[in-house]
């Protein structure tokens, strides 16, 4: 990093929440506050959802997980499209007809207040919690890249999105979106090409795709239906599907993306728009893994990634240790790097038996240089006890660090605040707007005027930003962040999706039953949580299913009650 | 059916749904065959 860089970072950065702030000050309605006035057109939306979804460790995982495992995580993502057609179609209407602030609104229209209370609190149980890890995964990476406290990168970047979310709102969220996407993109584009023009000269795109292909990395769809692999086109399809559902159907922070929009058709094409790109645009960033894969075959990438963990342990008594590992893998390397010219030159003469034989060898070669990179994890676990040794999330960073010139390194490391940003920010605004309207407005003081609410929603966002600050920095106890992440998803989203799917689809149910089948169900899920080995994806299968199972069988023995019915009948009929 | 309900573009939602249907098809295709033609 140099000085060129630092202007880069922090320019791009001050620019966003300078502008943000004062481009979207002096929301004075709840409305202006919490849905931006309704003024959101279709492709705000769409890439106000898309930047909530992308999280910082979206782009610094992703492009390392197709450099080890290749492409296939793009099939997560098939579900995606077919989601945002059932949104469209059948949730966005109702949201709109009974004009909510969030999806929890919808529930006491439907069922009652408790119901609506409960799921309120689900949400911000799962989402408070997830605010901290989304805040912190980044914060540690580039702590660790920079060389500066977690703590302070965990401040800062808390700090930076509490100026703009807490002055503009959801408006504010939407505004520098639209400024962090196009940074995002534009970089990660950026980088993708760098790596493709430093691959040695004769190289062509046909090569590099065809090399690519040969080691495995184009593995973009299987087809074979095995529920023992997490990432086929079923799972991608069914699994994701469901998955998508829940997150975009009833999760305040993508609902209040689309809830903002200037009509319903606005929404509607809002999630059509990411049904179209979202795909494409997880392409994109694992192709930028792979060109960066394939630039690795020809310079030699570092043994373990996360350089800074590494020179610890170089100060142990495990020091000679890990200079011999090092001596052993430039020599392995070495011989990699022939056997990848040998395949090159196959590819170039077009002989079968020739790229299949020196295949083989990179790929026999391929597997040492992982036996030899597992070695030097478990020296540094031992030269450090309780160090985390996973480095898939620095692969990408390092990269930019050690090849990319100054100023496009700067923009890189800006493109990883910005995103970090860009998710928190909306996770901070739909946590803000839950608390106030789901909790404070209905539960606790109804008649204040609207100015103390949009100060009250203000006050909340500091609060959340504050929590998840004080969360990152208690999250070290989690070894793999994202595992948590979906753990603690998985605690709480079966639940919540249930009781949305039993009012969206199952209009007998009313109230107290779905109620009471909602917390029998979370009990059971933290009753397998703590007490069973069963696999943490299936208490979204468990939680949904309790409550729409129990929740029909309960509705057969409590009296019917007839007001709630009424909006659903409208919109079921 | 409203007003609100007439989109762009096309005359009814229905064929915005099968654009973003038949785009994953086609996105399917494409990504089955690039696995297909460099495995």
């Amino acid at each position: 990093m140099n000085y060129l860089d630092w202007i880069v970072l922090f320019g791009t950065i001050a620019f966003i929440v300078v502008y943000g702030t004062l481009k979207t000050r002096g929301n004075k309605t709840i409305e202006g506050y919490l849905k931006g006035d309704n003024s959101m057109k279709w492709w705000m939306i769409g890439v106000s959802i898309m930047a909530t979804q992308a999280s910082a460790i979206t782009f610094l995982s992703t492009p390392g997980q197709a450099i080890e495992d290749g492409m296939r995580f793009i099939q997560f993502y098939f579900g995606l499209p077919l989601a945002m057609v059932i949104i469209a179609v059948t949730i966005v209407p109702i949201y709109y007809r009974l004009k909510v602030y969030t999806a929890y609104e919808y529930l006491e229209t439907r069922f009652d207040l408790k119901t609506r209370s409960l799921a309120a609190l689900l949400f911000l149980m799962l989402r408070g919690v997830s605010a901290g890890i989304t805040l912190f995964a980044p914060a540690l990476v580039l702590s660790t890249i920079l060389g500066w406290s977690v703590n302070i990168t965990t401040v800062l970047i808390g700090t930076l999105v509490i100026v703009y979310v807490v002055s503009g709102g959801t408006r504010a969220v939407s505004l520098t979106q639209r400024y962090q996407m196009t940074v995002i993109m534009g970089g990660m584009i950026l980088a993708g090409f760098l790596a493709y023009s430093m691959l040695p000269a004769g190289i062509s795109f046909g090569d590099t795709v065809q090399i690519a292909g040969e080691m495995g990395k184009l593995n973009l769809v299987n087809l074979e239906f095995n529920p023992n692999d997490r990432y086929n086109i079923w799972s991608g399809l069914i699994a994701g599907g469901f998955l998508s559902l829940s997150y975009f159907g009833t999760d305040q922070s993508q609902v209040s993306r689309y809830l903002g929009g200037t009509s319903e058709s606005e929404s509607k094409l809002g999630l059509i728009f990411n049904g179209l790109f979202k795909i494409p645009m997880q392409f994109v960033i694992l192709f930028i893994g792979v060109l960066v894969y394939v630039f690795y075959l020809f310079n030699q990438p570092p043994i373990f990634h996360n350089k800074v963990l590494k020179e610890r342990a170089m100060e142990t008594s495990q020091v000679e240790v890990l200079r011999s590992l090092d001596a052993e893998y430039n020599s392995l390397y070495a011989a990699k790097r022939v056997a990848v010219d040998d395949l090159v030159d196959a590819i170039h003469q077009e002989e079968e038996q020739a790229i299949a034989k020196s295949k083989e060898e990179v790929i026999k070669l391929q597997k040492q240089e992982v036996s030899l990179r597992d070695s030097v994890k478990a020296t540094i676990s031992a030269a450090i006890p309780n160090a985390k040794t996973q480095d898939r999330d620095y692969i990408f960073l390092n990269f930019v660090l050690s090849n990319l010139p100054h100023g496009i390194v700067g923009l890189l490391l800006a493109v990883m605040f910005s995103a970090a940003m860009s998710s928190m920010a909306s996770e901070l605004n739909a946590l803000a707007a839950t608390t106030c309207m789901d909790i404070y407005k209905r539960s606790i003081n109804q008649k204040e005027t609207t100015i103390h609410y949009v100060k009250a929603s203000r006050w909340f966002t500091v609060l959340w930003a504050l929590l998840a600050m004080v969360f990152a920095m208690l999250a070290s106890f989690a070894e793999n962040l994202i595992q948590f992440v979906n753990i603690v998803g998985s605690l709480f989203y079966g639940t919540i999706l249930g009781i949305f799917l039993t009012a969206f689809y199952v209009k007998r149910v009313q109230g107290t039953a779905v109620f009471c089948a909602a917390i029998l169900a979370e009990g059971i899920v933290l009753y397998c949580y703590a007490y069973t080995e069963i696999a943490f994806l299936l208490y979204n299968i468990i939680g949904c299913g309790v409550v729409m199972i129990v929740s029909l069988l309960l509705q057969m023995v409590l009296p019917q009650k007839e007001s709630s019915k009424v909006i659903d009948e409208n919109h079921f009929i | 059916m409203n007003a609100e309900e007439k989109p762009p573009v096309f005359k009814t939602w229905s064929r915005w749904y099968w654009l973003v249907l038949a785009v994953l098809v086609v996105q399917v295709f494409l990504y089955f065959w690039l696995t297909q033609s460099f495995a």
